[in-house]
């Protein structure tokens, strides 16, 4: 019997060959589109899930909570808590620290930039990593050990064993002789812990820095909790408040900020740190607008399969109907159906996966990270994979095996007209759903496209082109070095800030406007006087500040102090927030600022300067504050002639060599640090993008199959219509118009829903374009005229056809 | 075999409902060759139909084999329609999709008979009606009247006790129908009841009893003295 039911679908298949093509190929790619997101999104959510006991491990993350400031999230932990944890929760089995160090190391008279992990002694304990040579017992017990990955022992050793063997790490002022102790597994992919160089922590090598504390005020340590299995968390979680209430020192001296700030307390599991932890380098919103776009995918090559089998119901029922009078019953005719359906998705899905195997090493360049299909190695997905294809086959497949279970073959057997009458409002209304999908995803494609290109046309308010950022210049040699850059011809000027742009900025200064009133709050940025004049940044009135006198708020010195008072920029928005109507009315006027809880000081504005971007273009422009302060010049940036970028950039490394010999250089491009802002809308867009042309194929070859079928069915209609006396056009305009309908109304239904969608999206923007209707307009035109090309040729075929062939057509 | 008590059928649409039978009473004996005549619309097809269990009549008794059918849901009668009723169509209702062999072996697929068994059956008719050349052929390659030949077979190839014709020559042209009739005439012969739809007397003569419809009601029957 299922031989007879195999043999039926496949002769039935090769008598309609384009249909059969349509059918299957149009499957095929909307589960391989299907597929590919989903094996993308997959890996993003499969973060870290490769540890042993991933679900027991929490990391342990701070949020500091500061009055009338932004919060500041870090990934780390602050010292005490490890203590604290232990003390406090029964069910902590265990905890590992370390800190993460990007340190430069010497092998072989060369220098490399080096990660380095200072580490509590159980880290390997704790994360359960194999050795390869040397064992985790005696790993980390001098302080002069290191732990290496196997591909860092490849990189400085070669082939050789590792063990025992030198390298040199540069320690603040020297350089230190590690010993390699142990070598074990490379870290695996998608791991949020790389441990590539870890030596044991030591407290000397911190201590005097400036960062370093082992109270509660840096978060510094990246910190690891492992609970026993089967722990409350959430009664774990319901204690964090507690614990900061009773541990926090409060108003105590030295403390950064002695009043009114406080701390939050995560437990992050182990594998949503990629995802959810404070440095998350994902956004799972767009990760899920992924998933999202991949379902109405699959929804409309669903919809296409199950239209399709549906059109050809007509000429099927006759054999139903025979089956039926056979003695067919219902069980029977559904299993039939059913069966084929499934194994014509199942032959879609084998070609998905080929198509998927295809395309992936292009898909991994587009999203600029590596896919991979290895279906042998990961049975769970094998199994859902098999599941889809049987879930898709059965659900197109149950409409088909309903209607035909339900089919009274006297109605088909003795009837002249044809069966499908039943089925084409269905069909209809299919087209509709696949068209909505389609043309809302056009429209929204669209507007996500233009708003990253809108975003990225913003005048950042200063010049990010030739810039190169170095860090690493902190330090005494500071202005050597830069005095030395300067020399070069292709540098034209060289600047020092606290932070760069699109980095934002953390300060919030308390100002009393000139006016009176309540105290406004501007971001403050520690800068050199250099700082506008490397980015290009406009001065509106008054004068750029010095290096000398009142214009330096704090210098570099042993101690470093503020001035009690000092002259500073600000500005557009600041000056007006600050009162003034023009930014000359501020200038020479004098206001105390609030640079912290304890420090106040007197400035004076001698300067304003237009409004420049400082964090992402989804932000506004914020009002700002400038100053003198040598002390926090932690990055330098460099503006080089463009057109001798090589030159510039060869003397740059050779000045840092002469001046930083035992330092490896560092150094960003501001271009690209912009550009990289718009990397995660960029990216929504162009995966929009391709799989909106994706639908949309599908959508249409779904309409070229059933306008080929429609012509087919409707030859007697049209012969008699061309008896009676229709023109050429008339028949035309006929067909045309059916396809047309369900387009309009699709159009009616994708308009609100895309504008619901990309007005609650664009929210999430400072700077944003406004949804003008003429889009909506042009794209559901262009929707149409799609349709219309993918029909025409039938339209024409059919109303050409000679009506008495037509009409005796049987 | 079957008898039919006060038996009507009632067509209903949104505005019009339609008696097609009123108050039909016939008695078809094992054996039998009945055909029914009578002009278009005057439920000839309804009646056999109901006779195959393919329609439920709206009122009245059909007692088949003993067994009062009337009220029986679907695949009841699709069970005793299996066992005991063939059909000949005028449009042969061949699928299109199967050879010639494969439309007959259909009748027995439904019937959980083994295959070597299925396939002596399918072979056997085959020689009957004289199709067996054409075994592997697609409907689409045989003419008119081999194609009925095939439906003839499909029908008898489950040992079917009853077969009910619809116009079984309405497709055909003169020398093919009568090639049919006689095959049926053959089949009748051998034991089969035939109940055949026609709107030709020449055929209608092959029937020993000719039950003549109009306007849904039984208006005579004519029995023929056997030759």
């Amino acid at each position: 019997m299922f031989q007879n039911y195999i043999k039926t679908a496949i002769r039935s298949l090769m008598r309609n060959k384009l249909f059969s093509v349509i059918n299957i190929a149009g499957l095929a790619i909307g589960l391989a589109a299907f597929i590919l997101i989903i094996l993308f999104v997959k890996d993003e959510f499969s973060w870290d899930s490769h540890w042993s006991r991933a679900d027991d491990i929490y990391r342990l993350e701070n949020t500091y909570i500061r009055v009338d400031q932004p919060d500041r999230a870090s990934p780390n932990a602050v010292d005490p808590l490890k203590d604290i944890f232990f003390e406090t929760f029964r069910e902590v089995e265990d905890v590992t620290r370390y800190i993460n160090g990007a340190m430069t190391l010497r092998n072989g008279g060369e220098l490399f930039a080096q990660p380095v992990f200072f580490a509590d002694p159980n880290f390997f304990d704790f994360f359960e990593l194999t050795f390869l040579e040397g064992s985790a017992d005696t790993a980390l017990v001098n302080l002069s050990d290191a732990v290496i990955s196997k591909r860092t022992a490849q990189k400085y050793f070669g082939d050789v064993p590792a063990l025992g063997r030198t390298l040199t790490v540069r320690m603040g002022d020297e350089y230190r002789d590690y010993y390699v102790s142990g070598v074990v597994e490379d870290p695996k992919e998608r791991s949020s812990v790389v441990h590539d160089f870890v030596v044991p922590f030591n407290r000397e090598d911190f201590v005097g820095a400036r960062w370093f504390t082992e109270d509660w005020r840096f978060a510094i340590r990246t910190t690891f909790v492992r609970f026993a299995s089967g722990t409350d968390m959430d009664l774990i979680r319901a204690e964090l408040p507690a614990i900061v209430e009773r541990h926090l020192p409060k108003g105590q001296q030295g403390q950064e900020n002695g009043r009114n700030w406080s701390m939050k307390l995560h437990l992050v599991p182990m594998q949503d740190i990629h995802l959810y932890g404070n440095d998350a380098n994902a956004d799972p919103d767009v990760l899920f607008g992924f998933v999202g776009v991949a379902v109405l995918i699959l929804l409309i090559a669903m919809v296409n399969f199950l239209n399709l089998s549906m059109a050809r119901t007509a000429h099927r029922a006759r054999e139903v109907a025979m089956r039926k009078v056979l003695g067919a019953g219902r069980g029977q005719v559904v299993q039939q159906f059913l069966g084929e359906s499934v194994l014509l998705a199942s032959v879609a899905l084998l070609l998905a996966l080929a198509m998927v195997e295809v395309a992936l090493p292009y898909y991994s360049e587009f999203l600029r990270t590596i896919v991979a299909l290895d279906l042998m190695s990961q049975p769970a997905l094998l199994g859902a994979l098999v599941l889809l294809g049987i879930g898709v086959g059965v659900s197109a497949g149950s409409f088909q095996a309903t209607y035909f279970a339900m089919l009274k073959p006297r109605d088909v057997l003795y009837s002249n007209t044809s069966a499908d009458n039943g089925t084409s409002r269905l069909r209809q209304a299919l087209v509709i759903a696949q068209f909505t999908i389609s043309v809302a995803l056009m429209i929204i494609a669209f507007f996500v496209n233009k708003q990253t290109d809108y975003a990225r046309q913003l005048e950042l308010g200063f010049k990010a082109d030739n810039l190169i950022v170095l860090s690493g210049t902190n330090n005494r040699r500071s202005n050597e070095f830069k005095a030395r850059l300067l020399e070069s011809p292709f540098i034209t000027a060289v600047g020092r800030s606290s932070d760069v742009p699109t980095e934002g900025s953390e300060d919030r200064l308390h100002i009393r406007p000139a006016t009176g009133g309540e105290p406004v709050m501007l971001d403050g940025l520690p800068t050199d006087p250099d700082f506008f004049k490397v980015y290009e940044i406009p001065l509106l009135a008054g004068r750029f500040l010095t290096d000398t006198g009142v214009d330096v708020l704090r210098d570099r010195a042993e101690e470093p102090v503020y001035a009690p008072a000092a002259n500073i920029v600000v500005n557009a928005m600041g000056a007006k927030l600050l009162g003034f109507e023009t930014p000359e009315a501020a200038i020479g006027q004098q206001m105390p600022v609030d640079m912290s809880s304890t420090l106040r000081i007197d400035a004076t504005i001698v300067g304003v300067v237009g409004d420049f971007h400082f964090d992402s273009a989804r932000d506004v422009i914020r009002p700002g504050i400038y100053y003198v302060d040598f002390v926090r010049n932690s990055d330098m940036t460099v503006r080089i002639d463009g057109a001798n970028r090589e030159a510039a950039i060869a003397h740059i490394e050779q000045a840092w060599r002469e001046t930083y010999p035992d330092n490896i250089l560092r150094y960003r491009s501001m271009a690209e640090l912009v550009e990289s802002q718009y990397q995660t809308d960029d990216q929504l867009g162009d995966v929009l993008l391709a799989f909106t042309l994706l639908a949309v194929f599908i959508s249409c070859m779904g309409l070229y199959g059933l306008a080929s079928f429609t012509a087919e069915r409707r030859t007697k209609e049209i012969g008699i219509r061309k008896v009676l006396g229709a023109r050429l056009g008339d028949i035309v305009g006929m067909m045309i118009w059916q396809f047309s309908k369900p387009i309009l109304i699709a159009n009616l239904i994708a308009w609100p829903v895309a504008f619901y969608f990309l007005y609650s999206w664009l929210d999430g923007f400072a700077y944003r374009i406004e949804l003008g209707l003429l889009p909506f307009i042009g794209i559901g035109g262009a929707a149409l005229l799609i349709g219309w090309m993918t029909v025409a040729g039938h339209a024409l075929m059919v109303a050409r056809s000679n009506p008495i062939k037509a009409l005796r057509y049987e | 075999m079957l008898k039919l008590h006060n038996l009507s059928k009632v067509y209903r649409t949104d505005e019009v409902e339609t008696a097609a039978l009123n108050s039909v009473n016939v008695e078809i004996e094992s054996g039998e060759f009945v055909a029914i005549m009578g002009p278009s619309g005057c439920g000839k097809s309804t009646l056999l139909n109901i006779i195959g269990m393919l329609d439920s009549p709206s009122s009245g008794d059909y007692i088949f084999m003993g067994e009062n059918v009337a009220g029986y849901n679907e695949a009841k009668l699709s069970n005793i329609r299996k066992q005991n009723i063939g059909f000949i169509f005028q449009s042969f209702n061949l699928i299109d999709e199967l050879t010639v062999e494969e439309n007959i072996e259909l009748a027995l697929l439904y019937h959980n008979i083994p295959a070597s068994e299925r396939r002596e059956r399918v072979a056997h008719v085959m020689d009957k009606v004289g199709i067996a050349h054409r075994a592997k052929h697609m409907p689409s390659q045989l003419s008119g009247g081999q194609q009925q030949r095939v439906a003839v077979a499909r029908a008898v190839v489950g040992d079917q006790a009853m077969i009910l014709a619809d116009e079984p020559t309405g497709n055909l042209d003169s020398a093919h129908g009568q090639e049919v009739m006689e095959m049926l005439q053959q089949l009748n012969a051998e034991g089969t009841t035939i109940v055949m739809v026609t709107h030709s007397p020449a055929h209608a003569d092959y029937a020993r009893r000719t039950i003549n419809l109009f306007d849904g009601h039984v208006v005579t029957e004519n029995l023929r003295a056997a030759e």
